[in-house]
């Protein structure tokens, strides 16, 4: 169970930092181009994360300068990342309080629907840019970031855990 | 009204209003990017803040290959060094051969004043990574302006042509592969120099030489060269052999693999900038309006 059952210690500004940076790494090792359809966006999952986890931290600002940086990372067109990660945030923002206390496997679905609209808002933006539909593949990435979401969550708050004495 | 409010409820302007402002934003730096291209700085800011990750996470994997081929068998050197020698000895033939062509051709080019064509110089990149975005196939490499690329300049293999940069930035550039959507190069049929523009259809797709008849005289197996007819890419790069010709329809369709090992290799060769050729001569009714004009005068 997610933040409700247990009190949980504060996270440091680095952490979430350091991570951000660590999922960027990820999404530029050079992926087999085989794989690089399935390589879920790392980005925009731990970006729904922490916009879950810690929404007064990390915002919507947060997500267009991290998409920027994928958008240079990337050679796509300068704003597409951009404007995928300002909604996703936002849209993670807009039901923080209700998601945050939900089940794992809840969640997990809530960020399969944001990555996908996250990739569908690219797609669209390189069609209204007069790329070809690019194929169901393209959208397999998302499921695979949705199966990871519990394995993650659960390490992430890892350290955020404190032991409570039962005789409180 | 606002001072009253305790500090806990002071979170700056509502996540709605943030998105319509940062959405503005991106969508403004896209229409920038994509029609004005008028982004290049702030693009190269970026890529400059970002060259660090890029080279953490390129570096171990070239680092595991170096170390891989450290650890080769002895057998395997000596046979690879048996196949280099004969590889070394029948190009150094070809080469011998190669001058006394160039010679040749120099002295044919003279009489005929003719300078393009001839050898140019040219700069070996690595590969740093295939562009992840799956809309466009593209790669970025890792020279720059620093190292005096130029966009425009055009990138080979050892066998023939992979693409054209597109974009510098000061530590790396993006080179557009032959492969990308409508990319068109213009070639010639090496069999009999027939002249045509093969096109990209998109990532991992076959190469598509497009409106020609369906008499047209190209086979399966042709190879393609560049003609350099359009004065960007050089004269006689082998580009693509056509795999299959498909003469049911209106118009032959005609598709062709690329000669460069496209997905595979790790260094390009940049080649250095074609010469400019004479200007295009105006068309023949702009000529007789100008004359015209003159005359009116």
């Amino acid at each position: 169970m997610p933040v409700s059952r247990q009190i949980l210690r504060p996270v440091s500004q680095g952490l979430i930092i350091l991570s951000f940076l660590f999922v960027l790494l990820v999404n530029l090792l050079p992926w087999q181009a085989a794989f690089s359809d399935l390589a879920p966006d790392f980005v925009a999952l731990f970006l729904v994360y922490w916009a879950l986890n810690q929404p007064r931290r990390v915002g919507v600002g947060t997500g267009f300068l991290l998409g920027i940086l994928m958008d240079v990372g990337d050679a796509a067109v300068l704003g597409q990342h951009a404007l995928a990660y300002s909604v996703i945030t936002f849209l993670t923002l807009w039901r923080q309080r209700q998601v945050a206390v939900a089940p794992f496997w809840q969640q997990a679905i809530g960020a399969l629907a944001l990555l996908l609209i996250s990739q569908l808002i690219m797609q669209l933006v390189r069609v209204a840019l007069g790329a070809p539909f690019v194929g169901w593949g393209y959208f397999a990435g998302p499921f695979l970031a949705a199966l990871m979401w519990t394995p993650l969550s659960n390490l992430m708050l890892m350290h955020q855990r404190r032991e409570v004495p039962d005789e409180l | 009204m606002q001072s009253t409010q305790p500090a806990f409820f002071k979170q700056g302007p509502r996540p709605l209003t943030r998105l319509v402002i940062f959405a503005f934003l991106s969508l403004s730096l896209m229409v920038g990017d994509a029609y004005y291209h008028v982004l290049g700085r702030l693009r190269e800011q970026v890529s400059i803040a970002l060259y660090p990750l890029q080279w953490l996470a390129t570096t171990p994997f070239s680092m595991a290959q170096e170390a891989g081929s450290f650890l080769s068998r002895q057998s395997d050197l000596l046979a690879e060094n048996r196949r280099l020698n004969d590889a070394q000895l029948s190009a150094a033939m070809q080469a011998q051969r190669l001058k006394q062509l160039e010679g040749e051709n120099a002295r044919l080019r003279e009489l005929t004043e003719a300078r393009r064509g001839l050898p140019r110089p040219s700069q070996l990149a690595e590969i740093l990574y295939n562009g992840r975005d799956p809309f466009s196939s593209s790669l970025v490499i890792d020279q720059g302006a620093r190292q005096g690329v130029v966009a425009g300049r055009i990138v080979a293999d050892a066998v023939g042509l992979v693409g054209q940069v597109v974009r510098v930035q000061p530590l790396t550039s993006e080179v557009r592969l032959i492969s990308d959507r409508n990319h068109m190069v213009p070639v010639v049929v090496e069999r009999n120099q027939l002249r045509a523009v093969v096109y990209g259809m998109g990532r991992q797709q076959p190469l598509e030489v497009r409106n020609m008849a369906p008499n047209v005289d190209v086979q399966p197996g042709d190879m393609l060269v560049t003609s350099g007819i359009d004065g960007v890419y050089p004269a006689g790069l082998p580009v693509a052999r056509v795999s299959s010709v498909d003469r049911q329809s209106g118009f032959a369709r005609i598709f062709c693999t690329p000669v460069a090992a496209i997905d595979q290799y790790r260094f390009v060769l940049i080649l250095d900038a074609a010469e400019a050729l004479p200007p295009y001569p105006l068309d023949a009714s702009a000529v007789d309006a100008a004359s015209k004009k003159k005359r009116k005068r």
